[in-house]
């Protein structure tokens, strides 16, 4: 699954900030998941499960956390959700998932029609905080 | 907020033992035609090879592999898809098909972090990286994400490209980065390098000259080259000569430790 390999990105990065922090051990993690990149969270914590085999903290450490994905138009200012965006097929939905700036081959501001936006929230996987033993 | 994608990459590219950019600071001169010939003569030889487009708005190499966008398959990542049977490559355009894709830079930026941090490349000989026009996102990019890229630079003897192609030779150098050599493309009879002509001090070779650089070869200007490209073999004839040549070089210079 493409979730594993976010998993993964995301446990080498909390054990590099336990690295840099002697080893202090990893107490909570809490994820944010964009609505854009649909993460099955099912399998994310799955891939998690399996990044983190051996180290000291299991899966129920990280806490996750959904993120509404909205989106500015550059060009008319409009800011909208990407439920206002309903005209996406399940293709282009598995395109965005799979890389989330495929949103600009198929989504424009149903405002005035342009391609030139910005994400403004939401768009993937990203760590909210990390708290060590010791904080 | 952190961002967990970058601590991954080096992980990704752990089987990839050399990682070459083809590069060009202008456009239309024939990056992604060289790369994606320089990736068929490296299997030819029995190099195992990616390619990876990075040109995300103009995506064009699978269109010289024959290769219909389709989403890749999931396993532990995106795999790369298959291309001319030996050939893994990967492209924006497995996701946005052919459609336009206006992004600006910070969107470029992501799309690259995304695509390295969950494609998983098999074991490679190379990883060649078809770059987009400029010295751009792009390049800066490859600079921080793949600080061990190697550069195989593409000009073609107009003396408008060969003047914008130096000022990439003069960044890569003061940046004191790998660069492997010039190939010079669409070579006309009697205006290509300035060995072959005689006309010291122009053309591509005469560059690669100043830049104390090699000429690893001159593709000649091909009207049918994409017929060529559509054909089962694109490397016989010529082509596979000019870049028969350029694969022993590249792959030499590792066998010789220059690397």
């Amino acid at each position: 699954m493409h979730e594993w390999a976010l998993a993964e990105a995301v446990v080498a990065t909390v054990e590099k900030i336990r690295r840099e922090n002697g080893g202090r051990p990893v107490l909570s993690v809490s994820l944010r998941l964009g609505e854009l990149q649909g993460v099955d969270p099912e399998a994310f914590r799955a891939g998690l499960a399996a990044a983190l085999g051996g180290l000291p903290y299991g899966p129920e450490t990280f806490r996750l956390l959904s993120d509404e994905a909205t989106f500015r138009c550059r060009a008319c200012g409009r800011l909208w959700p990407l439920a206002d965006s309903p005209g996406i097929s399940q293709e282009e939905r598995e395109a965005i998932h799979f890389l989330p700036e495929s949103a600009h081959a198929y989504l424009r501001c149903p405002g005035c029609g342009s391609p030139d936006f910005a994400l403004a929230a939401g768009r993937g996987v990203s760590i909210e905080s990390v708290e060590l033993g010791g904080d | 907020m952190i961002d967990p994608r970058p601590e991954v990459i080096g992980r990704r590219l752990a089987p990839v033992r050399r990682i070459l950019a083809y590069s060009s600071a202008k456009g239309g001169v024939g990056k992604s035609v060289c790369c994606v010939l320089s990736a068929l003569a490296l299997i030819r030889a029995g190099c195992r090879v990616g390619l990876l487009d990075l040109d995300f708005q103009g995506a064009s190499a699978h269109l010289l592999l024959g290769v219909q966008p389709h989403f890749p398959e999931e396993q532990g990542g995106i795999r790369p898809l298959r291309a001319r049977e030996a050939l893994d490559f990967m492209s924006f355009a497995a996701f946005s098909r052919e459609n336009a894709v206006p992004l600006r830079g910070g969107e470029v930026s992501e799309a690259l972090l995304e695509m390295l941090a969950v494609t998983v490349w098999g074991p490679l000989d190379f990883l060649l990286l078809d770059m987009p026009p400029g010295i751009g996102d792009e390049l800066l990019d490859v600079l921080r994400l793949l600080n061990r890229s190697e550069f195989v630079v593409v000009a073609t003897p107009s003396a408008l490209v060969l003047q914008v192609v130096e000022r990439l030779l003069a960044l890569l150098e003061e940046l004191r980065l790998p660069v492997r050599g010039l190939i010079e493309n669409m070579t006309r009879l009697g205006e290509g390098s300035a060995r072959a002509t005689g006309t010291a001090g122009r053309g591509v070779a005469a560059a690669a000259e100043r830049h104390r650089l090699p000429l690893l070869g001159s593709v000649p200007y091909l009207p049918d080259i994409e017929d060529l490209l559509a054909s089962p073999d694109p490397l016989r004839g010529e082509l596979g000569g000019v870049f028969g040549g350029i694969a022993r070089y590249l792959i030499g210079q590792e066998r010789i430790g220059v690397v």
